[in-house]
């Protein structure tokens, strides 16, 4: 396996002139936020309602805003540091992810174990698995089981998952009243995805997604010397 | 308390001002780097709100200053940097906690009510709100003495608003601290445990303990929400 691509001059300076941006605009919307928060109980009752909305807005932009910072660290090279298990980072996931696959009538199956470690940072990884994890979730239907199994090959871990019913047939049902907001939150997971994907490519693994009648994906972690941080 | 916000951005330290001054503290601003480290060493402080990009001197050398002299001062650092690595270089720098703009004034004040706490109680084995008790060691919770049975990430949400209790806490923050995630306007998690945890520490007793405060999250109060 090669190392991973380092960016071009170019590529860092837009990722410079884009973070200088994005620290530019936390700057007055953070001053947005607090005076929304602290103005709501200040006016009158019917007042109340449009300072609630504006702040539900600013609140919008603000996870936009740290959606697209995400972006630009997963499009940083690989950080220096201690590789990261991967084991624990899908068990940490999954817990997190549970309860809420489980307000939508979803269950979360994990088995299986693996010694993988990838040199990425622990907040990155599992960043990266739950926006997977969360985009099969909002696509299956509700008495849908995901599985993940993480298996140990003999160059290689693996993190298998799928969903073991049809959440392309619910994608395609609701295909047919696509709405505004749908579309939004499509640009959203669509940026999360690129996220996750960039996350562990980075990190030296290899994510293949399947749209096919068991919707899910496959991780392909190789193995890593901890020392040296090159594959086994 | 005393504290002290350094803060070149004059709109968001007048309200962070206010808000803190709305919660009974004494505040003072500075909005440079020479004068927020002048304040800091000269006069006695409860806690510090320091951000790092500033005119003059930056954070990070103010808080290599202030921790050669005041060792115990807590400092948290406001930035709009948000890489692991430079929360790592501020807290091995000695900051004691670190927000990323655009941060929630009601994060802010939790996070300055615990560097407080911290400083000056030892941490709550056993919280309590009226007839509501939770130890968080035996991971008990009873109510008006009949136990009360929750799953895990019920305990973890009480266990958060009975810390936060008697503030209002956004359902960002919730998702942030009980859920570990950043918050996704679209999922509802937060509204439904709340409905599961009012089943079963609400239902059948007197008052109602967990309030819903409109535009904003939830609090949970003996007297009411305060919106």
């Amino acid at each position: 396996m090669s190392a991973a691509p380092q960016p071009s001059l170019k590529m860092l300076q837009n990722q410079e002139v884009f973070g200088e941006l994005l620290h530019s605009l936390s700057q007055p919307l953070t001053s947005l936020r607090c005076s929304l928060e602290l103005s709501i109980d200040e006016v009158s009752q019917q007042q109340q309602a449009t300072v609630a909305v504006a702040l539900q807005q600013a609140e919008k932009v603000i996870g936009m805003i740290q959606l697209m910072r995400d972006y630009l660290d997963a499009e940083q090279p690989g950080s220096e540091g201690c590789p990261v298990p991967v084991a624990p980072a899908v068990r940490a996931v999954v817990d997190d992810l549970s309860s809420i696959a489980a307000v939508r009538g979803i269950k979360l199956l994990l088995a299986g174990s693996c010694t993988a470690r990838v040199l990425v940072p622990e907040p990155q990884l599992r960043l990266a698995l739950q926006y997977l994890l969360s985009s099969l979730i909002q696509d299956a239907p509700a008495d849908s089981e995901i599985r993940l199994v993480l298996d140990e090959g003999s160059s290689e871990s693996v993190l298998r998952v799928e969903c073991e019913r049809g959440a392309r047939l619910r994608e395609q049902g609701a295909r047919g009243q696509h709405s505004k907001r749908d579309s939004v939150s499509g640009t959203l997971r669509k940026v999360r995805l690129a996220i996750a994907c960039r996350v562990l490519e980075t990190a030296g693994a290899l994510l293949a997604m399947d749209d096919g009648d068991r919707p899910g994906f496959v991780l392909r972690i190789p193995r890593w010397l901890a020392a040296s941080g090159t594959p086994a | 308390m005393r504290i002290l916000i350094v803060e070149d951005d004059t709109a968001l330290s007048s309200f962070l001002r206010k808000g803190l001054e709305a919660e009974h503290h004494a505040v003072d601003t500075a909005d440079d780097g020479p004068q927020g480290r002048a304040m800091a060493l000269e006069f006695d402080y409860d806690l510090m709100v320091l951000d790092l990009n500033l005119p003059g001197v930056d954070g990070l050398s103010i808080l290599r200053s202030v921790r050669q002299r005041k060792t115990r001062l807590p400092v948290m650092i406001l930035t709009a940097r948000s890489r692991v690595e430079d929360r790592v270089q501020c807290l091995d720098t000695g900051a004691d906690d670190y927000l990323v703009k655009p941060f929630s004034f009601l994060e802010l004040s939790a996070r300055v009510r615990a560097l407080l706490r911290r400083n000056h109680l030892p941490s709550e084995l056993v919280l309590t709100v009226r007839d509501l008790f939770l130890d968080r060691v035996q991971r008990k919770v009873e109510r008006a003495g009949r136990h009360i049975e929750l799953t895990t990430k019920e305990f973890a949400l009480l266990e958060y608003l009975m810390r936060n209790a008697g503030r209002r806490v956004t359902r960002a923050m919730i998702i942030e601290h009980v859920w570990n995630m950043n918050f996704d306007s679209t999922t509802n998690v937060v509204d439904v445990y709340i409905n599961y945890l009012r089943r079963k520490v609400d239902d059948g007793f007197s008052p109602a303990l967990i309030h819903t405060v409109r535009g904003v999250g939830y609090e949970l109060s003996p007297e009411g929400a305060s919106a």
